[in-house]
């Protein structure tokens, strides 16, 4: 009736579909328009804009400053990856495999920088680093990038790994692998696309950080965030037009690779 | 993105892994004669690299920074008190909660609509709709943010098309205010209100509904009677999610707000950056964490099963 | 000269695989219960059981995957219990196949053999030897996701075997497979051991797969082997009341002994099987299977006299039941005890329910039993 299309009384199915379309293209509406406004040529971001340039790209890639914080993400990013994949796969092993009192509160534990609002993470970590003198550095980008990225990594390897029949992994053993040649060997290829996933994830966490970032940032290292955010609080320049498009690339692109290893799962599967 | 995996656990944590049961690790075999210590606490070894780094980098911040709440400037509990005295303190509390509301209430009309669609046409049209959602959901948080910025701006695209279409004269005040951020991060909330509620909804027998009508309800009165109640959960979860999420929101009211509705999150940076004022940050803080692990406490007992229990039994 | 006509006997005689007083407990729960057992070089062996009787953690400590909490494991007289499960040498087919999914038909069967790091033509001929045995020869590069169930099964077999293990464990191998394609599986597996002559220890719950395919069976109940022998002496000769009532059918009466080979059933005298020990207006079990048992009309009875050595009491017909290749007859006693008689439909049994009849059996077909509990005498209570 309700959930059965053809069921559905024909002004009530019209009525849903034209409210989703309304409501889907509010959701598609600003990342459209930030694309098109990185091309458009008016500084003051007037739209439709009077004509279509690729100078504020050019700025982009040609300006010191932007260039560095792109490199600066990058390197926090892949380092975060693979800081947070590192410390989840065996975290993962134990929750999902190990059989110890207080399992239920550790898996809370792992999740809990994730329910914990970021700013308060960012003002405690913050704190730390300032006694230690370590803002600014590259170590306190990855650590406290590592901390949020870290439970979507290890909710990602839990799902991959609590799927995997571990009886295939006592295959491995019973024909003559050791426990570590089996999970080596046999279960790590099983889990991989949640290895992947997990990856991607703390990558893009990591990527479009923000508060963590602005908290820990010096003037010699800041991340394309952090840049945006400044450059934000002054003006509106196109640049960072520029910018959100190549974030929204990336996420694309990321999402397009999400999708197609979930379908080359489900034809293995 | 930060809650990108928190909604994406609803659909992947009902699957069991039965076949976990009966087999151990290898290293127990070896241990036969104290089979009580060592089964007890089989596989924990593993926990300690990350364990190690979560104490040292989260938690222990995370107790100094609440311990500072009662002991700077001096000991007592003398920052409490005036962050609930303080009027202005106060309105910045009042204006959390009610900017959570308004987005929460928000955020679950426009996504409703979504996830029905989504669940009646599952190919076709409400593939397109669940790509879009998924789509904004990982799309980077500032880029959507500065969109809004610009688009709600007095001389933006969507005062030009309101004053075009002659429905106002003077552009609207929509950014630096409450209008801005409840529409922005109403925005931002949607994705997250439509998978859980989606979930809910595919699980649900569309036979339960024709038998509704067959029982003489109208669509309107099958709507409100049968549909409505059977979608509870996910709305009650999916809406309590959102809320505990907007109530520590940072980047978008702190560039589509204006000074005077001031949000908890803003208020403790504010502190902290502005007048090093480490004690009342400290006090507002643990307020924040208080009532989001509260919440989160209510959202988590509506979750039909834990996510590491399914393996659980033996 | 004696010594060398009796060195085979006597190898023949030395089992292969001896659990001494295997114990496993988790807490309070004994999943296992002093077990003790004897396997053979070269049979074939049931664990026969419901779920959670302790076949399959028996399984798992022979495999090594399972650390038992007191007790042996020896196989040739060595110890097995501080050999982790790789060094085993133990094949094993599993419940789900647990193939490795990544890897191909043939990679999965030469998995074994390159953790033993062989050389790799010595790999390929002897992969190509058990493909050719389980008949698999032309899917060797498949994925096992592009497999049937029954195939995925046969690749699972050519793995636990490609290493030549002594011992093969098979832990519910075809529960997941539909009736027809298991029972083909069934004749292929004996035929598979009889041309090898591998020991195998076959964990199931389905008790016509036990009688299809072992040699002996181990009838497993509470963490206990209840009953251990051949499939036709476990069915025709129950050692006890749980095992009559869990392996088909079986027809109860409670009667009170008058003597050695005498007891009363309501008040009626009838033979037994010659019993020693027995004491008078002790309360005997006895067992007849349906299909021993013969029901007359009053009439045929009449015409019939009472042979030498059987037994006949009075009663009502409640139902018949036609089954196809069988009918069973259900009847009721003045006393009031059910019992099923069963014949085949070819033998005819020209009854019909309100029927008075004689239900006669053979004195030494009945068994008899001096000790049960009431709960062994149902099926449902036993398959806990």
């Amino acid at each position: 009736m309700l959930l059965t299309p053809n069921a559905m009384g024909r002004r009530m199915r019209l009525g849903l579909y034209l409210t989703t379309g309304l409501i889907a293209l509010f959701l598609l509406l600003p990342i459209v328009f930030i694309v098109l406004l990185s091309f458009g040529s008016s500084q003051w971001l007037v739209f439709p804009p009077p004509g279509w340039t690729l100078k504020w790209y050019g700025q982009f890639f040609s300006n010191a400053d932007w260039m560095n914080a792109a490199l600066a993400s990058l390197k926090v990013a892949v380092l975060t990856t693979f800081c947070a994949v590192a410390l989840g796969l065996p975290t993962a092993f134990a929750l999902v495999r190990g059989r110890f009192p207080g399992r239920e509160m550790l898996y809370g534990l792992f999740t809990l920088p994730m329910i914990v609002p970021l700013v308060i993470i960012a003002v405690a970590v913050y704190a730390l680093f300032l006694k230690l003198g370590y803002t600014g550095t590259l170590f306190a980008f990855v650590v406290s990038h590592v901390i949020v990225a870290l439970p979507f990594t290890i909710i990602s390897i839990i799902n991959s790994l609590k799927l995997f029949d571990q009886s295939i992994e006592d295959a491995a053993v019973i024909c003559g692998a050791s426990r570590l040649q089996a999970v080596v060997k046999v279960t790590f290829p099983a889990i991989r696309p949640g290895m992947v996933a997990g990856a991607l994830f703390a990558f893009l966490v990591s990527w479009d950080e923000v508060v963590l970032s602005v908290m820990m940032a010096s003037p010699t290292l800041q991340t394309l965030p952090v840049k945006m955010w400044t450059t934000l609080r002054q003006d509106l320049t196109p640049v960072i037009a520029v910018a959100s498009t190549l974030l929204i690339g990336l996420s694309l692109l990321v999402m397009v690779i999400a999708a197609a290893l979930r379908r080359r799962n489900e034809i293995s599967a | 993105m930060k809650m990108a995996a928190t909604a994406s656990r609803h659909t992947n944590t009902s699957s069991s892994a039965e076949g976990a049961a009966g087999s151990t690790t290898g290293k127990a075999v070896t241990m036969k004669q104290s089979p009580s210590l060592a089964q007890r606490w089989r596989g924990v070894g593993n926990l300690i690299p990350a364990l190690l780094f979560l104490g040292l980098f989260f938690l222990a911040p995370l107790i100094g920074l609440l311990l500072r709440g009662v002991l700077e400037p001096t000991p007592g509990l003398g920052n409490y008190e005036q962050l609930f005295a303080n009027s202005a303190y106060a309105r910045v509390l009042l204006n959390t909660f009610s900017v959570a509301g308004l987005v929460t209430l928000f955020s679950l009309l426009l996504g409703f609509p979504l996830a029905w669609v989504i669940t009646l046409v599952p190919r076709g049209w409400g593939r397109w709709v669940l790509n879009i959602v998924l789509l904004s959901m990982w799309t980077s948080l500032l880029a959507r943010t500065y969109s809004w910025l610009v688009l709600l701006q007095a001389s933006g695209v969507i005062n030009k098309v309101l004053m075009a279409l002659g429905i106002i004269d003077q552009p609207l005040e929509m950014v630096h205010n409450l209008t801005g951020v409840v529409i922005g991060m109403s925005y931002i909330m949607i994705p997250f209100i439509v998978l859980p509620l989606q979930a809910t909804m595919q699980a649900i027998d569309p036979m339960i509904l024709q038998a509704g009508s067959i029982c003489g309800a109208s669509p309107w009165t099958n709507f409100f009677r049968v549909f409505l109640p059977l979608c509870r959960p996910g709305l009650f979860s999916g809406g309590l999610m959102v809320f505990v999420m907007s109530l520590g929101y940072y980047v978008t009211p702190a560039l589509l707000g204006g000074a005077q509705n001031m949000m908890l999150p803003e208020f403790i940076i504010q502190q902290v950056q502005s007048f090093l004022n480490w004690g009342l940050a400290s006090a507002g803080a643990a307020l924040l964490i208080v009532i989001t692990l509260v919440l989160f406490y209510f959202y988590l007992k509506l979750q039909p099963e834990s996510p590491v229990g399914a393996s659980n039994a033996r | 000269m004696s010594a060398v006509i009796k060195d085979p006997a006597q190898q023949r005689d030395k089992p292969l695989v001896s659990l001494r007083n295997l114990n496993k407990h988790y807490g309070d729960f004994a999943a296992v219960d002093n077990i003790s057992l004897d396997i053979q070089d070269g049979e074939f062996l049931t664990f026969l059981g419901s779920s959670g009787s302790g076949k399959s953690t028996t399984l798992s400590m022979l495999a090594g995957f399972e650390t038992p909490s007191s007790g042996e494991i020896l196989v040739n007289g060595q110890s097995l219990v501080n050999v982790p499960p790789h060094k085993r040498d133990i094949g094993m087919v599993f419940q789900r196949y647990s193939l490795f999914p990544h890897l191909s038909v043939r990679d999965n069967i030469g998995f074994p053999l390159a953790i033993r790091k062989l050389a790799a033509s010595e790999r390929d001929k002897r992969v190509d030897a058990m493909l050719k045995l389980v008949q698999l020869d032309k899917f060797a590069h498949r994925r096992p996701s592009q497999l049937s169930g029954g195939q995925q099964q046969r690749v699972a077999i050519a793995r636990a075997l490609v290493y030549e293990p002594r011992i093969l464990l098979m832990d519910e191998p075809l529960g997941a497979l539909d009736k027809k394609l298991r029972e083909d599986l069934q004749d292929e597996l004996r035929q598979l051991h009889r041309r090898l002559g591998i020991t195998i220890v076959y964990v199931t719950h389905d008790q016509e797969e036990a009688m299809r395919l072992s040699q002996r069976i181990a009838i497993f109940s509470h963490g206990k082997i209840v009953g251990l022998g051949s499939g036709y002496d476990l069915y025709q000769n129950p050692p006890n009341a749980f095992v009559a009532s869990f392996l088909g059918n079986s027809n109860f009466l409670k009667l009170k002994a008058q003597g050695n080979a005498v007891a009363s059933f309501e008040g009626q005298p009838l033979s037994i099987r010659l019993t020693g020990g027995l004491q008078l207006d002790q309360d005997v079990l006895l067992m007849i299977r349906p299909e021993k048992a013969l029901a007359l009309s009053v009439e045929q009875a009449q015409r019939e006299p009472l042979a030498a050595g059987w037994n006949e009491v009075s009663a009502k017909v409640s139902e018949m039941l036609f089954l196809g290749e069988s009918q069973t007859c259900s009847v009721v006693t003045p006393g009031g005890t059910a019992m099923t008689v069963k014949a085949l439909s070819a033998t005819g049994m020209p009854l019909t329910a309100g029927d008075s009849v004689r239900v006669r059996w053979a004195t030494s077909d009945a068994c008899v039993y001096t000790q049960w509990s009431e709960s062994d005498l149902n099926k449902a209570a036993g398959a806990h």
